[in-house]
């Protein structure tokens, strides 16, 4: 659990890296897709809950810092997401190999379209009821396709970096 | 059963922990500490993805692009001798309205000492309108200075660290600049939509001299966060809802929010 612990921060730090570096640069419809939601829900889909909860917390909260939005709502955004499609792979839904080849990118859309409305509504904890009049459903709806199409790869990375975490479990 | 109380208790203590995060944000202070640190952690991952992928995309780009490039090339050869131009004739102009200005003590903002900057990163979120500039603290830069490009007003520093700073786009939710227009008789409020939406103005009576492409300026009002005179927006849609009294106003920035390149800080500090 531990290996497994080490190479999802260490994967963390770089997704939030090529965030910030990379997919910052490249807008859609002028619109960021937002790699540090779907890590945390690719993570969730190996049922590792904890670890799931744990990277969206650390990856969010990481970005935070490099936004002007109110410190602290991505981490809680990304928690959610881990938690909730961690429950979904504990069932199993999300694994790559016996679920429909659509499961993993549907599971992923979803999560790309609720994830910004969580962050809107999230806003009010911070009272900052301003975060609606954003670019809300060009960022729900660029998300849910971008999240669609990159889950799969990302989703086999992290079943990859947590194998040992798996093999230990069964 | 233990497992899924551990897990609750795991998700309780994150709910926690980030309310605990969100709270002493609200409170000022600490988090400017836990967000440098933030950024330290990240800053090697974000520079070492930027050091190969900056070079593989623009070469892509470069390829896709090269016809488009060598005319845009050609194109600011030709405006940059023009300016060099106008920049020589308007030095002149500049030093004799600041001996007129100094004389009837008229505050104008030309009068202002500026500092150029290139824009590095945009925001990286959908959610606030920022740019990242290579100038900080070690610059001069401070905290709620203006900033410039473009003919008008892009916004104002808001986080400032050794050599960069972060600043709020006119268009950012969060943004609200006092304004004024003809005469300068009324003050307004002039409020960002995000991103990609026009700028959203409130308190115009419908008695006011404005019109589709009226320009509107900051007052400079004592205590306000801007000088005065800095071009903020030309006016694009005027709308009069019935039973009301006041113009629903949406207002195109004078500068271009989405493709800022070099900008000006105006050395320029809001007065307490």
């Amino acid at each position: 659990m531990n290996q497994t612990r080490a190479l999802i921060a260490l994967t963390t730090l770089a997704v939030v890296g090529v965030q910030v570096a990379v997919f910052t640069q490249w807008r859609f419809a002028g619109v960021v897709v937002m790699l540090v939601w779907l890590w945390p829900v690719v993570v969730g889909l190996t049922g590792l809950t904890s670890l799931a909860v744990v990277t969206g917390f650390l990856s969010g909260l990481l970005f935070d810092a490099q936004c002007a939005t109110p410190f602290g709502l991505n981490a809680l955004v990304g928690m959610a997401l881990g938690y909730f499609v961690s429950r979904l792979g504990k069932e199993g839904v999300g694994d790559l190999d016996s679920a429909a080849l659509w499961v993993t990118p549907i599971i992923a859309a979803v999560a790309g379209a609720s994830a910004p409305v969580l962050f809107v509504a999230s806003g009010v904890l911070a009272l900052d009821f301003s975060l609606w009049r954003g670019s809300l459903l060009d960022s729900m709806a660029v998300n849910a396709v971008a999240f669609f199409f990159l889950a799969r790869p990302l989703a086999r990375l992290a079943f990859a970096l947590s194998s040992p975490a798996l093999r230990a479990r069964r | 059963m233990a497992s899924d109380r551990s897990r609750r208790r795991l998700v309780v203590t994150g709910v926690v922990a980030t309310l605990i995060v969100v709270t002493v944000y609200l409170a000022g202070g600490v988090v400017a500490g836990v967000k440098g640190a933030a950024r330290a952690v990240v800053f090697p991952f974000a520079w070492a993805t930027d050091f190969v992928a900056r070079p593989v995309g623009h070469m892509v780009a470069g390829m896709v692009d090269y016809s488009d490039l060598v005319a845009q090339n050609h194109q600011l050869r030709e405006e940059l001798g023009q300016a060099t131009l106008r920049a020589d004739e308007n030095a002149a102009a500049a030093a004799q309205l600041r001996l007129m200005g100094q004389a009837l003590h008229v505050p104008w903002v030309g009068s202002l000492g500026t500092l150029v900057a290139q824009v590095t990163t945009d925001s990286p979120t959908n959610f606030a309108a920022t740019v990242t500039i290579d100038k900080g603290s070690d610059e001069g830069v401070m905290d709620g200075m203006p900033v410039v490009a473009d003919g008008g007003l892009v916004g104002r520093v808001i986080a400032v660290s050794w050599h960069t700073c972060t600043v709020r786009l006119l268009s950012d939710t969060g943004s609200v600049v006092e304004a004024t227009f003809g005469d300068g008789a009324t003050s307004v409020l002039i409020s960002g939509e995000g991103l990609n939406n026009p700028l959203n103005v409130s308190g115009i009576p419908e008695t006011a001299p404005l019109g589709v492409g009226s320009l509107l300026s900051t007052d400079g009002l004592q205590g306000g966060l801007f000088p005065p005179g800095l071009p903020v927006g030309r006016v694009t849609k005027l709308l009069v809802s019935p039973g009301s009294s006041t113009y629903a106003v949406s207002l195109k920035p004078t500068a271009n929010l989405n493709d800022l390149s070099y900008v000006d800080v105006v050395l320029w500090e809001p007065s307490t």
